[in-house]
């Protein structure tokens, strides 16, 4: 009776504890099965806008037939959508198709998941692939924060220089700027003149910090950011350039990749399925900018012009930041041009000055950072049109005198996604060809069976039927493994990431090896088969979290520094640990119980139990 | 018997010794074949349709390519140029459009690093290197008696530092792969010591009377099983992967294989030997073992 009464919650317990594991691995079974319908790779299709017909199937067809690219599907519907026979050579089709329907239709790339539909109602898709298994370009670029900051401040100088003007400030000097500060000085009668500017600036940029000295009868007082002042501008200027590059990215029409910050001021593009790095590094490392000026009689910015140089007043009238929408275009004598419209900030800018200025010049400015030999970068200005102002301008207004309809493409594109104001310098640059992703995954998945096969061979070889529980408990590791990393955002396969995958089965065997040893062990001493399984187990533990817990923090340790392949192997190392952890001692305990049991008739189980409950007692009175 | 052991192990300690001051000399004198990861520069790796040996190929490239390359086969058919990273040549990978046509060339890969993204990694890869040796080395510490966690911390330096000596050596390129494999030979090779070092606790307290060094030489002989079981398992998994991985992954699987030998070797001679030599007793346990008393009694 006694025995029976403490029977009941202890099984109930076991029972429960069996549910929840199997729960586990199936669930996690579920996750992992998106991994057996892969991706399809589809040309989408899709009007301009909503007066303009799609093209019709034939003619998409004909073009692409025309340049050697095999349809396999073509339908129609919203949109065009086309499968060809080599998916690879999808983004190469997109850029030609892009170039023969620019007029008519905006071509994407874009994935479709093949998995039944329950599958993905559920949200699971597959675990996503990386550059060197699936073939595209990578750009590491390092933002100049510097040069940001070198601008800021000479933009800074430029308010401080319109402020004194304005204000009719005398007996205050603009002393010098640099990326470290901008310097004021002072006679005494203008400490009142002094302290309105400096107002004035804070009012602007509200992060300057304000440094004030005494030289004689001069106060200098430098204006600079501080540490936080500092960082906050850093962070701006990081996610500005990220918010860009991802607009321009879109722009491109390439829907997978993945644009991220990678340490203090390097971003990192991965773009899967692209070929031709050319295209896609003009415009992602481009820095063009513009900006309207008005035209000076003497002083203000020297800038070189189509004939000579003009004169430009320094402060821009309004700039790239209040652009809402451009679009390439030519006027009626085919010249290309880039027709702007201004968010309405911008446009009553604009509406103030041309009203005041109807008849006078203003000049469009064009400027980009430039390398020289030496890798150092220089900002290059130009100006491309000095135009009469005609008439009252508004929103809505264009830019001619562009030299090609490329450069117009370009720089529609580039207003269109945003300005950028730190240079920006690729570091590191890959193209990985679809033939080696094809044959890295092979490479991958024949090491990864031959590992298997050899363990499980082994395993079966030398433990016999505690093997069988070593080989389901090693496919449950697997299955789990794989189900976290689709679940899991952010985790992508790459070929290290493969190699860590077999590395893993290596290792998720250990742990089996270490408590069957134990067990073995315990059987020499006389413990009976089932005593011997659970102080195996209990005993072998704490040794199997230390030998686990040293290697995950190496593998959080790798994860801080690699990016990428890299990246890939510490990720999967990491989450191999934790499912070799859980199936090499909880699902293979609950299979060892499962398995020693089975012959054994209820009865006997049952004494068992009650043995073990005993035990229990016995602590409790210990 | 057991004395005999005991100077198998001694020896093994010596040998270990002098191997890790040699290898020290050695990485001092010939340095590591780095990387284009670390280094910068330019990588491609290209098949051609035509079977051409090293010299050839190189006299088919030469005429196109400015400055100073380094051609390595892959496989068959399958080569990997190397560019150290030039600033003075205009634009370094025009050779790759002028080669002639009947060479088939197809490019697999194209990479370029920065030189001093490059030299970041270096600085990068040394520091986790050194974070992961002190954070696994402060957890041994915590978790074990000192003399335990020190001769286990010196086991998995004389492990980073003996793979490194081959590969210096060897001369095979030391690159990022590389350096992933070196911490998971941290993390991995102390599996064996601390496995023994649990066997060395559990013995050492249930036979106080026994001299240490029959009690590390019992430890031993009970798990040296396990201890060559698991590593051949996770040695033959790694052999797969330098078998079939193709070449990218060759150094990578190269390193754990090195590594672990040297690992398993190391948590036989270094960890489970050296902590005699600095004293280790039965009187260290002393006092957890009036900690752990109670649930010592507890157990049945």
């Amino acid at each position: 009776m006694f025995a029976n009464k403490n029977t009941a919650p202890s099984s109930w317990q076991v029972r429960i504890k069996r549910f929840i594991v199997a729960a586990i691995v199936i669930v996690l079974g579920l996750c992992a099965t998106p991994n057996l319908y892969q991706n399809k790779t589809l040309i989408s299709i899709s009007p301009l806008n909503n007066q303009q017909v799609l093209p019709s199937n034939d003619l998409v067809k004909g073009l692409l037939e025309q340049n050697q690219f095999n349809v396999k599907q073509i339908s129609s519907a919203d949109n065009t959508l086309v499968e060809l026979t080599q998916q690879t050579d999808s983004a190469s089709a997109q850029q030609m198709l892009s170039e023969a329907l620019r007029e008519q239709a905006s071509i994407k790339v874009i994935e479709q998941k093949t998995a039944p539909l329950w599958l993905q109602k559920m949200g699971l898709s597959p675990i996503k692939l990386g550059l060197d298994l699936n073939g595209g370009v990578l750009f590491v670029l390092e933002v100049d924060t510097d040069k940001a900051l070198e601008k800021r401040m000479e933009n800074l100088a430029l308010e401080a220089q319109s402020i004194r003007v304005k204000n009719k400030l005398h007996g205050v000097r603009i002393e010098q700027s640099t990326a470290s500060g901008l310097q004021l000085a002072a006679t005494s009668h203008a400490q009142a003149g002094l302290e309105q500017l400096q107002k004035e600036l804070i009012k602007l940029f509200p992060q300057l910090m304000v440094k004030t000295q005494q030289q004689g009868s001069l106060t200098l007082s430098t204006l600079s950011y501080n540490e936080a002042g500092l960082a906050e501008f850093n962070k701006q200027t990081m996610t500005q350039a990220l918010t860009t590059l991802r607009s321009r990215i879109e722009e491109l029409g390439i829907t997978e990749a993945v644009t991220q910050r990678q340490g203090q001021n390097y971003i990192r593009i991965e773009l899967p399925g692209v070929q031709d790095p050319a295209a896609a590094k003009r415009i992602i490392g481009a820095t063009a900018q513009l900006s309207f000026h008005a035209l000076q009689e003497v002083g203000g910015k020297r800038v070189a012009a189509e004939h000579g140089t003009v004169n430009l007043n320094p402060l821009a009238i309004f700039s790239g930041a209040d652009i809402d929408n451009a679009q390439a275009g030519r006027d009626e004598y085919g010249k290309p041009l880039v027709q702007l419209s201004l968010s309405p900030q911008g446009g009553k800018k604009m509406l103030h000055f041309s009203r005041d200025n109807v008849g006078e010049p203003m000049a469009t400015l064009y400027s980009e950072y430039i390398a020289d030999s030496q890798g150092e970068i220089h900002e290059s200005s130009q100006v491309i049109s000095v135009a009469r102002i005609q008439q009252v301008l508004g929103q809505r207004f264009s830019i001619t005198n562009l030299d090609s309809w490329q450069k117009a493409q370009d720089l529609a594109l580039l207003l269109r996604a945003g300005s950028l104001d730190a240079p920006l310098k690729i570091v590191t640059e890959r193209t990985i060809g679809p033939t080696l992703g094809a044959q890295n995954i092979s490479s991958g998945f024949k090491a990864l069976a031959l590992g298997l096969s050899l363990t499980l061979a082994f395993m079966l070889f030398w433990y016999r039927k505690l093997g069988v529980i070593a080989s389901i408990a090693l496919f449950a590791n697997l299955i789990c493994l794989l189900g976290l990393m689709s679940l899991l955002p952010g985790v992508v396969l790459t070929l290290p990431g493969i190699a860590g995958l077999v590395l893993t089965i290596g290792m998720a065997v250990d742990t089996n090896v270490i408590i069957f040893e134990r067990i073995k062990e315990e059987r020499k001493q006389g413990s009976s088969m089932m005593a011997a399984l659970q102080r195996g187990y209990k005993q072998a533990q704490s040794s199997i979290i230390d030998a686990n817990l040293t290697t995950m923090i190496t593998a959080i340790v790798l994860m801080s520094i690699g990016y990428g392949p890299i990246k890939g192997f510490a990720i999967t190392l990491a989450l191999g640990i934790l499912t070799s952890m859980f199936s090499g001692v909880v699902v293979s305990a609950q299979l060892s119980q499962w398995f020693y049991r089975l012959p054994s008739i209820k009865p006997a189980s049952k004494q068992l139990i009650s043995t073990a409950a005993n035990k229990n007692q016995g602590v409790q009175h210990g | 018997m057991a004395n005999g052991w005991k100077k198998v192990r001694t020896t093994g300690l010596v040998i270990s010794i002098i191997a890790v001051l040699f290898s020290c000399f050695l990485i001092a004198q010939r340095g590591l074949q780095l990387g284009q990861d670390f280094t910068g520069g330019y990588v491609t790796e290209f098949v051609i349709v035509q079977d051409l040996d090293k010299s050839a190929l190189q006299a088919q490239i030469n005429p196109h390519l400015n400055g100073e390359f380094k051609l390595s086969n892959q496989g068959a058919l399958q080569w990997q140029l190397f560019q150290p990273p030039q600033d003075n040549i205009e634009q370094p990978l025009a050779w790759q459009s002028q080669l002639p046509d009947e060479l088939g060339l197809q490019i697999l890969d194209s990479r370029y690093v920065g030189a001093q993204v490059g030299a970041e990694l270096i600085e990068q890869g040394g520091l986790a290197l050194f974070v992961s040796l002190i954070l696994v080395a402060s957890y041994l510490i915590i978790r074990f008696e000192w003399r335990l966690a020190v001769a286990s911390s010196v086991a998995l330096l004389h492990d980073v530092i003996l793979t490194l000596a081959c590969f210096s050596v060897t001369g095979m390129e030391f690159d990022l792969t590389v350096l992933a494999a070196l911490l998971a030979i941290i993390g991995y090779s102390l599996n064996d010591s601390i496995i023994i070092g649990d066997k060395v606790r559990e013995l050492i307290r249930t036979h106080a009377d026994q001299p240490v060094a029959n009690t590390i030489n019992q430890a031993l002989a009970s798990t040296l099983g396990r201890t060559l079981i698991t590593s051949s398992t996770t040695l033959t998994t790694i052999g797969a992967i330098w078998l079939l991985g193709g070449a990218s992954l060759h150094g990578f699987a190269s390193a754990l294989f090195i590594g672990i030998v040297f690992g398993t070797w190391s948590s036989i001679f270094v960890s489970a030997t050296l902590p005699q030599w600095l004293g280790l007793s039965y009187q260290n346990y002393q006092q957890k073992l009036s900690d752990e008393a109670l649930k010592q009694l507890a157990e049945p």
